[in-house]
């Protein structure tokens, strides 16, 4: 039930994605970061998404398209870019000898900083600094997962076609935001921006959004009890959330 | 006049206990959830008990309701009639081993009353009666696919659903093809890329549906589908759940100059007891009648002794003239406070079924807020959904309604100062 190539979009822009905050928000990330030259890599994915991620001053910038990149790591399909995200494909540079260095000493400790955010231990979690942080990213890689999702996948597509065009803010009170932008049916997540909501959801608390993500409460539930309030278009919601629902199909 | 508002401590702490035994507490429509209940402070979660065209939720607060359980309450919350037929019925016996005569009452009423029928098979939702029209139809045609209109709703069956909503296969949809409404060539154009496919066309009378405007047809447009049924051996169904008996005690398809092949109805069927009807033409009765579907209650005698008490009032009282009057005098009364308070409020529907939306934005944050004034003041409206008049309401109640719709006018303006 889920579609490789919507797989490899929500891996690139959803889960290498949230490297961008990561570098912002985590003292280790930040850490690892310090005093590395800037940098750029180009992922490119045969029949699947291109993108580059930019280092740079101890930020990190993802953007569409690998034309313009120091490093370039070729995928021959969107099942090995999938295999890189798994840890069961090792990609082959074919450009950017010389910063293979910023790979392996950089990047590969970044990315392993990553997974230990985004699949942490119980221990760790009881961190509330930490337990933040896997809150925040996890905000951040399910919105922009939402988008890829729309504009990908063959059932999300669907609902994506019954979405008017216009802003959904999604946000967790206290905490992070994103804009779901909908033009001509076409998805794009903002991060931190408000838009000009038509519609807006929000999450009472990060300790509720945490649980929602993990399945440990029920939204409607929640609509319920007023700890999740949503106002507006909510049709526009309500085909957004059909599509939230298969985030979690992806993303187990 | 100022109304004060109400609170809902006592519902807020039944809700809390029934998410501990029930999923998401209240599911469903009436639920805060899909009832939109925006924001969720303002509404009432459940009720103590109803009378007439009111009920009262459990912190005592009494409501006008404009959404009549979502449509069963035709006559009045325990009208004196059909409560007593129930009444004297129920203590002959209800749910027997052999159906009660009153069954066959009730299927000669109803074929009597309804001017495309000359069958009745009873159920007791409204989606088991859309689910056995669209499996008559199949069995009758041996084709798989069906014609629906776009944002349809005729229940919560899987093929009835859509491909994205959760628990549904794709498999389970792919022989719905949407088209948008009133638009003839839409429909011409996938009946002949399909020819010889089609099993059924379903449809509402008109287009009811939720978070728009609604959208009445015209006596052509369906003049023409009904054409199109024939030339092609389709079969029309009509799901008048929402509308049936509220347009015409003949059946909306009568309201609008055609026959369907089949038309099925639940709301306003019995005011409120359980039962719902699928009514059809000659040449369908045979394959309906062997088909595989029942249920343990289908063929319950209370609510068919409550139906014949509730067609034989309403035809009495001729709801359909009666809804109208009293729906246009709302509709012209909301309008009025509206207007007078710097609001755009745009009515849409028929009267008996009439659509609110407050249009000064064009995200219904502001016909949200007037909305959730109303329902915290007395008034029980929805925000995404059409409304229901019931032959209770006086014009006491409308004049009330539209004192607290003015109130609630006046509370949103007071909220926002952009507005003047």
């Amino acid at each position: 039930m889920t579609d490789a190539k919507t797989l490899a979009y929500i891996n690139m822009f959803a889960v290498l994605g949230a490297l961008e905050n990561l570098c912002k928000l985590d003292e280790q990330a930040k850490n690892i970061l310090s005093g590395t030259k800037p940098v750029s890599i180009g992922f490119d994915v045969k029949d699947g998404p291109k993108a580059t991620l930019s280092f740079e001053d101890g930020n990190c910038l993802l953007t569409e398209g690998c034309a313009d990149c120091d490093i370039r790591l070729p995928f021959a399909s969107p099942e090995k870019f999938n295999g890189l995200i798994d840890g069961t494909v090792t990609p082959v540079p074919t450009k950017g000898f010389s910063k293979i260095g910023f790979l392996l000493k950089t990047f590969v400790p970044l990315t392993d900083r990553l997974s230990e955010v985004m699949r942490p231990s119980e221990e760790a979690m009881k961190d509330p600094a930490f337990f933040d942080l896997n809150t925040t990213l996890t905000f951040y890689v399910v919105t922009c997962a939402i988008s890829q999702l729309g504009n990908h996948d063959p059932i999300s597509t669907f609902s994506a076609q019954n979405i008017e065009d216009g802003d959904i803010l999604m946000s967790i009170k206290n905490g992070p935001k994103a804009v779901i932008r909908a033009k001509d049916h076409v998805l794009t997540t903002l991060k931190d921006c408000e838009g000009t909501p038509r519609s807006v959801m929000e999450f009472g608390s990060m300790q509720l959004a945490n649980d929602l993500f993990n399945d440990k409460v029920n939204s409607l539930a929640c609509i319920g009890n007023g700890s999740i309030t949503m106002k507006g278009m909510i049709s526009m919601l309500d085909n957004m959330n059909r599509i939230l629902d298969r985030v979690a199909l992806y993303l187990a | 006049m100022s109304y004060p508002e109400y609170t809902h401590e006592k519902s807020r702490a039944l809700f809390a206990r029934a998410t501990k035994v029930i999923p998401s507490g209240v599911y469903g429509h009436l639920g805060p959830a899909e009832g939109l209940f925006i924001p969720v402070s303002k509404w009432p979660m459940f009720s103590e008990r109803a009378q007439g065209t009111y009920f009262w939720d459990v912190d005592g607060n009494k409501y006008i309701d404009y959404m009549c359980a979502y449509g069963p309450n035709v006559l009045g919350y325990n009208d004196p009639d059909v409560d007593a037929a129930a009444l004297a019925q129920l203590k002959k016996g209800n749910c027997t081993t052999s159906p009660g005569s009153v069954m066959v009452d009730c299927a000669e009423l109803l074929v009597d009353t309804v001017a495309s029928a000359d069958w009745v098979y009873f159920a007791k939702n409204g989606n088991d009666t859309t689910q056995i029209a669209a499996m008559t139809a199949r069995a009758y045609t041996k084709r798989k696919k069906i014609i629906f209109f776009k944002g349809y709703y005729h229940g919560v069956s899987p093929w009835q659903a859509k491909k994205d909503y959760s628990g549904v296969l794709p498999e389970e949809v792919w022989n719905n093809i949407i088209v948008p409404w009133d638009d003839i060539p839409a429909l011409e154009k996938v009946v002949e890329e399909n020819k010889g496919e089609i099993a059924a066309i379903i449809a509402q009378p008109y287009d009811h549906g939720n978070f728009h405007d609604n959208a009445i047809m015209t006596r052509a447009f369906w003049a023409k589908v009904r054409k199109i049924c024939d030339d092609e051996d389709i079969q029309l169904i009509i799901d008048d759940v929402r509308a049936g008996f509220r347009l015409d005690l003949a059946g909306s398809d009568h309201y609008f100059g055609f026959k369907a092949d089949m038309i099925c109805f639940c709301k306003a069927l019995a005011n409120g007891y359980n039962m719902s009807a699928l009514c059809g033409r000659d040449h369908l009765k045979s394959a309906i009648s062997g088909m595989n579907v029942t249920g343990s209650y289908w063929m319950s005698s209370v609510p068919f002794a409550a139906c014949i008490a509730n067609i034989e009032k309403m035809k009495k009282l001729n709801t359909p003239q009666l809804f109208d009057t009293l729906g246009t005098k709302l509709i012209n009364g909301l309008k009025i406070a509206a207007k007078e308070n710097g609001f755009d409020l745009v009515v849409s529907g028929m009267p008996s079924l009439f659509y609110l939306r407050v249009a000064n934005d064009d995200d219904l944050y502001l016909h949200q807020e007037w909305i959730a004034e109303c329902v915290s003041r007395g008034v029980f409206f929805a925000s995404h959904h059409n409304h229901f008049i019931n032959a209770a309401l006086t014009d006491e109640d409308i004049k009330t309604t539209v004192e607290i719709a003015e109130d609630a006018f006046r509370a949103v303006k007071a909220h926002h100062p952009e507005l003047a």
